[in-house]
């Protein structure tokens, strides 16, 4: 009989935790769009790894809210709008996800954002698209990243380079978001210092000849070229005719043209006149500490977006928890968790943040990839390095400002 | 004026030798087989990359490795249609086509695993020109524009003079009939696949030294052979030769009047303009 009844109270004790659970340890999904398949498949494997390890330090240090656990869906985006629409569709409204991390690529980031994230009030962080279009997306706010913009490096160049004298350039770019928003960005920029620019055309990629191209920049007087284009693709070809044709002396580049397979190819000394800006690695205690984690998780920290896709998984879990779960207040709570002021928490330190936020105290992300502090677009700043073409690779001149 | 020469004709002689030598194939293809061969880009690509290959394996300076590509890749196109085409050759031709755009893709993810998507040269450095009086010509560009003139001249001597040439185009112009007369189409088909894989190398090699090796060189490169064929004349091997000049000048002087990411385009445009205003190209070729 005893044995009897205390069957029946444990039936009940557990019949009642089974129903109050859902209540009481809500799980909270979130979207990993990511290119798994297209042009960068390869950096994919590292970003998803990196996004997911975010998530398995937030559920193994707690959680969200009271119990719940961030349920992670990874989804594939292909560089591609079309497809990483389809994904983004699927995941907000099949999947009931309240974030959505990613898309790479700048292309699928502004299709994502146009038709699927901005109307349905997702939060979306990106950590790899760099178009400057995106800051000028009307996205209510809704649309973040944390990867600096491509006009920040255009800007960055075009003071540096006209800091070191040269006031004549002619530009060509690659016909795509890329090329067309570093160039509008750096064309700005060098006007506003007293530069002048001769000449800016677009090319087309995998050309065989761009002799026809270079004559008509070279028509203007300049002789520094600036190519933004790819130093694995156009970017060689035209340099590799411009120096064969004596077109221009001189050759400035972004970090598509920071490619040691360039060098290699057409020979170092022939690149002497070469200049290449491109993002400082990451560094400081953030970086450090997140470094030292996610080597031990078996990753490569300094795997292309590595850092920037952690903090954008680990911002948006931060946001979360920050908004009680509640999507339309993840944008606010997103500018909180990452701004100054407030307590610092590095990559990792869940345990840390959970505490204070649920103490209600003001916390600010001092991420991986750099401090994380988000201005009106929600762009995030960069460091760049001016490099020139040293030995079989490139070396540093200068940190651009 | 010799701006004009050097940085608009030159460039575009060149390029349009390289879509000259494609084109070729293409049409010979086109003219014998019946069939749009898709997979024609990627044929190039890899004779590029076999005579990267000879080169690195067996120490031959690039043009030394350029008979060894060939031959090779000449074996590549009819073991390709041994293993593929042969199988569909009763079935409506359709099906080979969309076969070879299959056959493309596998070719070049083959390249693409053996030697990876990275741009790979045959010499490192670069080739300043040499002044010909006026002219500014490297020496890679003279080569380019004398083989192409070799490998046309040979291959039109060979289809008008010799018996196997005449075997060819009795095909052409109607594959029962020269069955009929005892042209043995089998043996037709295999030296027609030996000739196409030796060009297809040819001008994925020519393309690869005036620039670079990529893995889609042969791929972007095939709408303009295609423009440059049915420009000449399906079926028209001297007719794919002029075609091939006039596409590539046509995209290099394009320049002049368009912005340059349209370069491309103009390839499209006189394909166009040709299917519309005279289907059977310069030469009297086939219609499509």
């Amino acid at each position: 009989m005893k044995k009897k009844i205390l069957a029946s109270l444990s039936v009940l004790a557990l019949g009642g935790a089974i129903a109050s659970a859902p209540a009481m340890a809500q799980n909270v999904k979130v979207a990993y769009l990511v290119a798994i398949t297209g042009p960068i498949a390869g950096m994919a494997p590292t970003m998803v790894q990196s996004m997911k390890f975010a998530a398995e330090q937030v559920n193994a240090q707690g959680g969200i809210g009271n119990g719940g656990k961030l349920d992670p869906q990874v989804y594939d985006s292909g560089c591609n709008p079309q497809l990483a629409t389809d994904a983004a569709t699927k995941a907000v409204n099949v999947n009931g996800v309240i974030g959505i991390v990613g898309p790479s690529c700048s292309g699928p980031v502004i299709a994502v954002a146009n038709s699927v994230s901005v109307p349905a009030g997702v939060l979306l962080i990106t950590s790899s698209g760099t178009s400057p279009k995106i800051s000028t997306l009307d996205d209510k706010d809704l649309v973040f990243r944390t990867v600096p913009s491509d006009d920040y490096q255009g800007r960055a160049l075009a003071r540096t380079i006209r800091a070191r004298g040269i006031d004549k350039v002619a530009i060509t770019y690659l016909n795509n978001d890329y090329g067309l928003g570093l160039a509008e960005a750096f064309t700005d920029e060098f006007k506003k210092q007293g530069g002048t620019v001769t000449a800016s055309r677009a090319h087309e990629d995998k050309k065989a000849s761009y002799r026809s191209d270079l004559a008509e920049l070279a028509k203007g007087g300049a002789d520094t070229l600036v190519v933004f284009a790819y130093g694995n693709s156009s970017g060689l070809t035209i340099l590799r005719q411009a120096i064969e044709n004596g077109f221009f002396k001189n050759f400035v580049g972004a970090d598509g043209m920071r490619d040691e397979g360039m060098v290699k190819t057409l020979g170092p000394d022939n690149l002497k006149t070469l200049l290449v800006s491109a993002p400082a690695g990451a560094t400081g205690t953030g970086f450090e500490k997140f470094s030292k984690d996610f080597k031990a998780a078996g990753g490569d920290p300094n795997g292309t977006f590595a850092a920037t896709s952690y903090d954008a998984a680990f911002l948006m879990a931060l946001a979360i928890e920050k908004a009680g779960g509640d999507k339309a207040k993840l944008p606010q709570a997103l500018r909180e968790v990452a701004t100054a002021p407030g307590e610092p928490i590095l990559p990792g330190e869940w345990a840390k943040a959970k505490k204070l936020i649920a103490e209600g105290k003001d916390i600010d992300y001092k991420g991986a990839a750099g401090d994380q502090e988000f201005d009106a677009h929600g762009d995030v700043p960069g460091d760049y390095v001016l490099y020139k073409v040293g030995g079989s690779g490139f070396a540093e001149i200068e940190r651009m400002k | 004026m010799m701006e004009f020469l050097n940085f608009y004709v030159v460039p575009g002689i060149v390029t349009g030798s390289v879509y000259a030598l494609g084109a070729i194939g293409i049409t010979l293809i086109f003219g014998i087989l019946r069939f749009g061969h898709f997979a024609h880009g990627d044929l190039a690509t890899s004779g590029a990359y076999l005579a990267l290959g000879a080169t690195a394996l067996l120490g031959l300076t690039p043009w030394a490795a350029l008979p060894v590509a060939m031959v090779l890749t000449a074996l590549l196109a009819y073991g390709i249609h041994r293993l593929f085409y042969r199988h569909l050759e009763s079935r409506p031709k359709i099906l080979t086509v969309i076969a070879s755009l299959g056959i493309g893709m596998m070719l070049r993810s083959i390249v693409q695993v053996v030697w990876g998507v990275d741009p790979l040269a045959y010499g490192s450095g670069i080739a300043r020109a040499q002044a010909f009086g006026p002219l500014m010509l490297r020496p890679r560009e003279i080569a380019t524009l004398a083989l192409t003139l070799a490998l046309v001249a040979a291959l039109l001597a060979f289809l008008r003079y010799s018996k196997w040439g005449k075997a060819m185009r009795a095909m052409s112009d109607n594959p029962d009939l020269a069955r009929l007369c005892g042209v043995d189409n089998d043996r037709v088909t295999r030296l027609t696949w030996f000739i196409v894989g030796a060009l297809a190398a040819a001008s994925g090699f020519c393309l690869g030294i005036n620039t670079e090796l990529t893995t889609m060189m042969g791929w972007s490169a095939m709408l303009s052979m295609f423009a440059a064929a049915v420009l000449g004349g399906v079926g028209r091997v001297e007719g794919a030769v002029v075609g091939g000049l006039v596409i590539g000048l046509a995209e290099e002087l394009s320049v002049l009047l368009v912005p340059g990411p349209y370069k491309s385009a103009t390839a499209f445009v006189i394909l166009l303009a040709i299917l519309l205003l005279r289907p059977q190209g310069i030469f009297k070729g086939k219609v499509l």
